[in-house]
């Protein structure tokens, strides 16, 4: 691999040891299918000499087999990877790309041009310092240079490069540039980028890609790979902010030895610098940062070190290590913008798995207040988050955690939402400011609480949640359980469709969405039901386990019977009591359980009731059997 | 094409397919048509064939897999009586061991004096496990006991917990359990009483007969030794009450040590049975457990790996590379700290990890980050070769030394039906050798020790496929890459979460390239294989490529006669499958200016990469790396 330095030949040990200090830069080139963005990177490699001849001879026959240039070589071939898309001709997904000169070693996150297109540049735009954004100079500024512009700013790149391409095809004409450059300044002007930068070139020529091109004798600034060798690398920047460091494992080898491992995010740590641990606020002193290579002075921004504190303080993994002058923010509700990244849509009420830094929490996204049009910025209603929708919302997690706005710092404000059943990474997030609203409403402490409430009725609250499909029995076996209480004397109530759709929830319809937010409220009132003291009855379809489970978690460990009435599809159909299923099956009726919509059942429902084999009084036994058992009837009968 | 798992298969059953499969290849039925109608995969019933033409019909059937019982002990079985009577007899202190009770860092060093053999932890751990002595972390035995056992859990072990810590005392759960009678004569009559702390550890006396309140007192007062401070002790099991001598022993030391008792696992009304059984349907009751071993031994050993008593062989680069404390970090150092990073993660979160170890430079560069990133810890997984017996003997021997030196547990795995058959790469061909010895075997040992995250050292830069591939790289349960189920990964966010029987592989040093692993090799100063370097060595030309002649296993062709070359290698596989290059490049610096200086890529040199362009992807969709 010729990089071309006499050094190497004449004294390789000179030659080592002045790409010992090289730095490292992370960039990101957005385009679309069009615009060169793989031939500009195929130029990239090729210029800076990282090629080996058996490859540039496969380039050789593949440019000639399956090449769009004709006889001449075809940088993009050199890029592309995975067999499908080559036989496509596309790129489908991100690729990472290295290359490097004398002084800077680089990484290149190449995205694709089409579908997925959000999803694909926010990830590999995450890690990036710099951003380089194709512009065709025959077609000027496009909707997708303002779509792609508009996802650079949203995640945080303050540096970018608006590449103009294709030159050779506009004559290298001055004018064209210049009418394309402020194009792009009037409209990059709400975006708030720290610098941008404008370069005429050609990749396919070599334009202005290493040498400044005789071309173009108008432009005399800066080259691509100058500005990519000077530019200032992020985690500079991040060495003047104030310290943080996720705990990401403690090391514990032997009593004598407690040490906290992590990736300092921002700033620098000295041994005896004073430390604050966010949430918990306690502090201490670092002692040691100790590496295999010996303790170090100081450490900053990028390293991967393990702390040892002066005092005996219980820190686990999750937990932010920060400056006692500039601590982070804790709080559980914040604004947010969230980018969703799967096919099945973000929905208000559902409780995902949020992870920021080494910390996994529970969150509910409680509100979207818009969705945001990529291509024109415009602000948008929405009640859910398609793939590739990017909304700010309000978002709740069930803790307090420590964080800084994403604009500060990215490893401290960004996080990723995870489908709590599937364990896909279905959303990205950049945390906005903490709401207020928590702090503010107070718990208020009550002298007459539940068990209070509940002895006055001689039982304990609990909640018996039946979920079935329709038809399957379940009011019929809720009332008739109902009634067998109120005869004991015991406290009840029901909330069925009935008294629920008519009143509370009547503006809600049957989409998904809405069916979330159907038994989420459900699941509150139960709450405050069984606040009260009562033994709580609800019959709902509730045909998402994540709903359930979320009614669930807002109950007290064993308030939470789950009832699955288990009737087949076939006999619920057969039964049929409101001539529903006939009216779905004639497609008059939209998102119809067990029709058109899916049923979850249960996998360990506290009881399950076989309606095939059981009568409406031996299933009324066995839950009366179960509510005893349990204790919660009391002893009076 | 799904095939069948044929570990999971009898031998009889599988034998009856591989003989099916033999008799429709001899009546000419298509490799794919086999397969589907027997289930076979294509080299397993290509394997058969073979073992047919060779050998008659006798030598289709394969014998039983898998290690005999006892074999790979390193113990003799009277050492290992000796052992046991020493620990049943004895208690540290009184031979001259550094501890108050027995403990699995006191037997390793009673094995070392005795009988001078250096046993890793995980193989103690084996031992004792034969013994009687194994162990379930308390919290998972809790929380998969009976309902007051759980209930205790939840409800009572809090505020015991909280008050230890604010009183900074040690928690150890204190249980008596028979030891085993080992190589046949009866120790039936032997007992230890043992202290169990949250994380696994254990301390123990053994005595012969019954447990008498002596015995209990001096075990608490060892106990109390060991800890140093104040303990917390839980006590299962109901007799503890009974011994009026202990209980008065225990009052008048409250103020350092405080007990506690476990419920009776089974007491207490049973809240589970509902009055018609047949229409409720519960999850079956866990029996009450006492101390079993429930999951694969592994599971202790990453922990007791991580806080192994003994001293840690003392590790630290001969040139160090971190002393100088520039602002803006080389790109060595960033790479650096992301492998370390990344290498955190996956601890922190996967139950079981291991590192997959192929002696290579990048598996040097990848152990030696390991190394960094859990100082002074040890890394807290084992190391695992995939051996497909067919390396050069240079790299077995640098293996061994390596896990010895660093005081790595190494696993070995060679995939026994590979063997049975004598797969080799000359009667074989590197196709058939590769995917039965190495992704085959990959498989096979990953499930065999039950690991849910395996590091692998791929990079991106090797090959255009790898360029796209995830750190964090999730398979099926059968191990399949899906290309298009891939999680997205951003910022230095990884999402390890996945359902039970999916495993991950993680490559920590996807970007790192050649040259970048040249450099810190150079820099950090990594033993690596002496293969790297240009030697005079016998060597065979075939079909252009300069094979070395390793061993007398390999057969040369009408011919051909081994000559003398200086040669070196670029990249280290299975020596009939790696071609050397000729070379003078003796040191580490020339090997890296001959690297920059030379035309053609590092995967040149192997045989397997020969094929089409999506010859890796299709690989890599079946498992292997």
């Amino acid at each position: 691999m010729a990089h071309v330095s006499d050094l190497i030949a004449s004294d390789i040990s000179a030659y080592l040891k002045s790409h010992e200090h090289k730095s490292l830069l992370r960039f990101i080139t957005c385009g679309s299918v069009d615009d060169g963005k793989s031939t500009l990177i195929g130029r990239l490699l090729y210029e800076s000499k990282m090629l080996f001849e058996d490859q540039l001879e496969a380039l050789e026959t593949d440019s000639k087999k399956m090449g769009t240039q004709g006889e001449q070589l075809d940088f993009a071939l050199l890029v592309d990877g995975l067999a499908a898309e080559r036989e496509q001709g596309i790129t489908i997904d991100v690729a990472y790309r290295f290359f490097s000169t004398d002084v800077r070693k680089f990484i290149v996150a190449d995205t694709p041009g089409h579908e997925q297109y959000t999803r694909n540049m926010v990830t590999g735009a995450s890690t990036a310092d710099v951003a380089i954004l194709m512009v065709d100079a025959r077609k000027g500024i496009l909707t997708q240079t303002r779509r792609h512009s508009y996802l650079v700013s949203l995640i945080g790149i303050r540096n970018v490069v608006v590449a103009i391409n294709k030159m050779d095809l506009v004559d290298y004409s001055e004018k064209t540039f210049r009418s394309i450059c402020d194009d792009y300044a009037v409209f990059a002007k709400e975006l708030g980028f720290g610098n941008i930068t404008y370069i005429p070139m050609s990749a396919f020529k070599g334009d202005n890609i290493t040498e400044p091109s005789e071309n173009t004798p108008w432009y005399h600034d800066t080259t691509l790979m100058g500005y990519l060798e000077t530019v200032q690398i992020d985690e500079e920047r991040l060495q003047k902010n104030p310290f943080r460091l996720p705990v990401q494992w403690v090391n514990r080898p032997n009593l004598d030895f407690r040490g906290f491992a992590g990736t300092i995010s921002s700033g620098v740590i000295k041994a005896g610098d004073p430390i604050r641990i966010q949430p918990s606020g306690r502090t201490s002193t670092v002692a040691r940062i100790v590496t295999a290579d010996g303790d170090l002075e100081h450490a900053v921004a990028g390293q991967s070190v393990t702390l040892t504190l002066a005092d005996e303080v219980d820190i686990s993994r999750g937990d932010v290590l920060s400056g006692t002058d500039a601590p982070p923010e804790c709080a559980d509700q914040f604004e947010s913008t969230i980018v969703w990244m799967h096919d099945d849509a973000l929905l208000p009420g559902r409780s995902y798995l949020l992870k920021i830094g080494s910390r996994t929490v529970n969150a509910q996204i409680t509100d979207i207040k818009y969705q945001v049009d990529v291509n024109t910025m415009k602000h948008l209603a929405a009640k859910q988050l398609v793939l590739n929708a990017i909304g700010v919302c309000n978002i709740s997690i069930d803790r307090q955690i420590a964080f800084d706005p994403y604009s500060e710092n990215r490893d401290t404000g960004g996080y990723i939402l995870i489908d709590r059943l599937t364990n896909n990474t279905v959303g990205a997030g950049m945390l906005h400011f903490a709401l207020r609203r928590s702090q503010n409403i107070h718990m208020q402490h009550v002298d007459v609480n539940k068990a209070a409430r509940s002895s006055l009725k001689q039982q304990s609250a609990c909640v018996l949640w039946f979920t079935g499909l329709s038809g399957a029995g379940k009011s019929a076996i809720a009332n008739s359980v109902e009634k067998r209480l109120h005869a004991m004397g015991r406290h009840t109530y029901i909330l069925d469709g009935d008294n629920v759709r008519h009143g509370l929830n009547k503006d809600l319809g049957f989409t998904d969405a809405d069916r979330v937010e159907n038994i989420r409220r459900v699941g509150e009132v139960c709450k405050l039901m069984a606040d009260a003291g009562l033994i709580v009855i609800t019959a709902f379809i509730s045909p998402f386990t994540a709903e359930r489970d979320m009614a669930r978690s807002l109950l007290a460990e064993g308030e939470f019977i789950e009832v699955h009435v288990d009737t087949p599809l076939e006999v619920a159909e057969q039964r049929d009591p409101k001539g529903l299923y006939k009216k779905a099956r004639r497609g008059e009726l939209k998102n119809f359980t067990g029709i058109s919509s899916p049923y979850e059942a249960p996998e360990n429902p506290e009881i399950r009731i076989d309606t095939t084999r059981l009568t409406i009084e031996g299933a009324t036994d066995v839950v009366i059997g179960m509510l005893q058992q349990r204790g919660f009837l009391g002893s009076a009968d | 094409m799904t095939s069948l798992d044929s570990r999971n298969l009898p031998i009889a059953a599988l034998n009856d397919k591989r003989r099916e499969a033999v008799r429709l290849r001899l009546a000419g039925t298509r490799l794919t048509d086999i397969a589907k109608l027997t289930g076979l995969s294509a080299p397993t019933i290509i394997a058969a064939h073979k073992a047919f033409l060779a050998g008659g019909w006798d030598s289709v059937a394969v014998s039983a897999r898998g290690r005999s019982p006892g074999d790979g002990r390193l113990l003799s079985p009277k050492q290992e009586n000796a052992l046991f009577r020493c620990m049943v007899e004895q208690v540290p202190d009184r031979i001259d061991l550094p501890h108050a009770l027995w403990q699995l860092g006191s037997i390793q060093m009673l094995i070392r004096r005795q009988f001078g053999i250096e046993l890793p932890d995980r193989s103690i751990s084996n031992y004792l496990k034969r013994w009687g002595l194994s162990v379930v972390k308390p919290a998972a035995r809790l929380s998969a006991g009976t309902e007051p056992l759980k209930q205790w859990h939840a409800n009572v072990y809090p505020s015991i917990a909280a008050r230890a810590q604010a009183e900074r005392a040690d928690i150890y759960w204190v249980d008596e359990i028979p030891l085993r009678n080992v190589d046949g004569q009866d120790i039936a009559r032997n007992s230890a009483v043992r202290a169990v702390t949250n994380r696994g550890k254990q301390l123990w006396l053994a005595y012969e007969g019954v447990l008498r309140a002596p015995i209990l007192i001096d075990f608490f007062d060892r106990l109390l030794n060991s800890s140093g401070g104040k303990a917390f002790v839980i006590l299962d099991g109901m007799q503890w009450g009974r011994a009026a001598a202990v209980s008065a022993w225990l009052s008048e030391r409250r103020d350092r040590l405080l007990s506690f008792h476990l419920p009776d696992p089974n007491g207490t009304a049973d809240l589970a049975t509902g009055p018609a059984p047949s229409t409720i349907n519960r999850t079956p009751e866990i029996p009450p457990a006492p101390y079993i071993y429930t999951g694969s031994f592994s599971d202790q050993i990453k922990h007791l790996i991580a806080h192994s008593p003994t001293e840690r062989t003392p590790y630290a680069a001969k040139k160090s590379g971190g002393v100088k404390h520039s602002m803006t970090l080389t790109h060595l150092q960033r790479l650096e700290a992301e492998s370390i990073h990344i290498m955190r993660e996956v601890v922190a979160e996967t139950e079981n990890p291991v590192m997959l170890y192929s002696i290579g430079k990048d598996s040097a560069v990848m152990l030696h980050l390991a190394m960094k990133a859990f100082f002074p810890a040890k890394p807290p997984f084992p190391l695992l070769h995939v051996d497909t017996t067919w390396k050069f003997r240079a790299m077995y021997e640098h293996r061994d030394r390596m896990a010895r030196e660093l005081g790595m547990d190494l696993l070995v795995h060679v995939n026994p039906e590979g063997t049975a058959k004598n797969i080799n790469p000359f009667t074989h061909g590197s196709a058939i050798h590769t995917d039965i010895m190495k992704t085959e075997g990959l498989k096979q040992a990953l499930e065999k020790y039950g690991f849910d995250a395996a590091f692998g050292g791929a990079r991106r830069d090797e090959e255009k496929s790898r360029a796209k591939e995830r750190i964090f790289s999730f398979r099926s349960s059968a191990h399949r890459w899906d290309p298009k189920a891939q999680r997205p990964e951003l910022w230095k966010l990884y999402n390890a979460r996945k359902h039970k029987g999916e495993s991950i592989r993680v490559f920590p040093i996807s970007n790192w390239t050649e040259l970048d692993i040249w450099q810190y090799i150079h820099l950090q100063n990594i033993p690596i294989v002496p293969l790297y370097f240009a030697k005079t060595r016998p060597v065979v030309e075939r079909d252009g490529a300069l094979i070395m002649v390793d061993d007398e296993r390999m057969p040369l062709r009408e011919g051909e006669v081994p000559m003398m070359r200086k040669v070196r290698f670029r990249t280290l596989g299975c020596y009939p499958l790696t071609g050397a290059v000729e070379s003078d490049a003796e040191t580490l610096e020339e090997v890296i200016q001959e690297m920059l200086l030379t035309k053609t890529s590092e995967r040149q040199g192997r045989v397997i990469d020969h094929d089409s362009a999506g010859s890796m992807e299709k690989k890599k969709q079946e498992g292997y790396f």
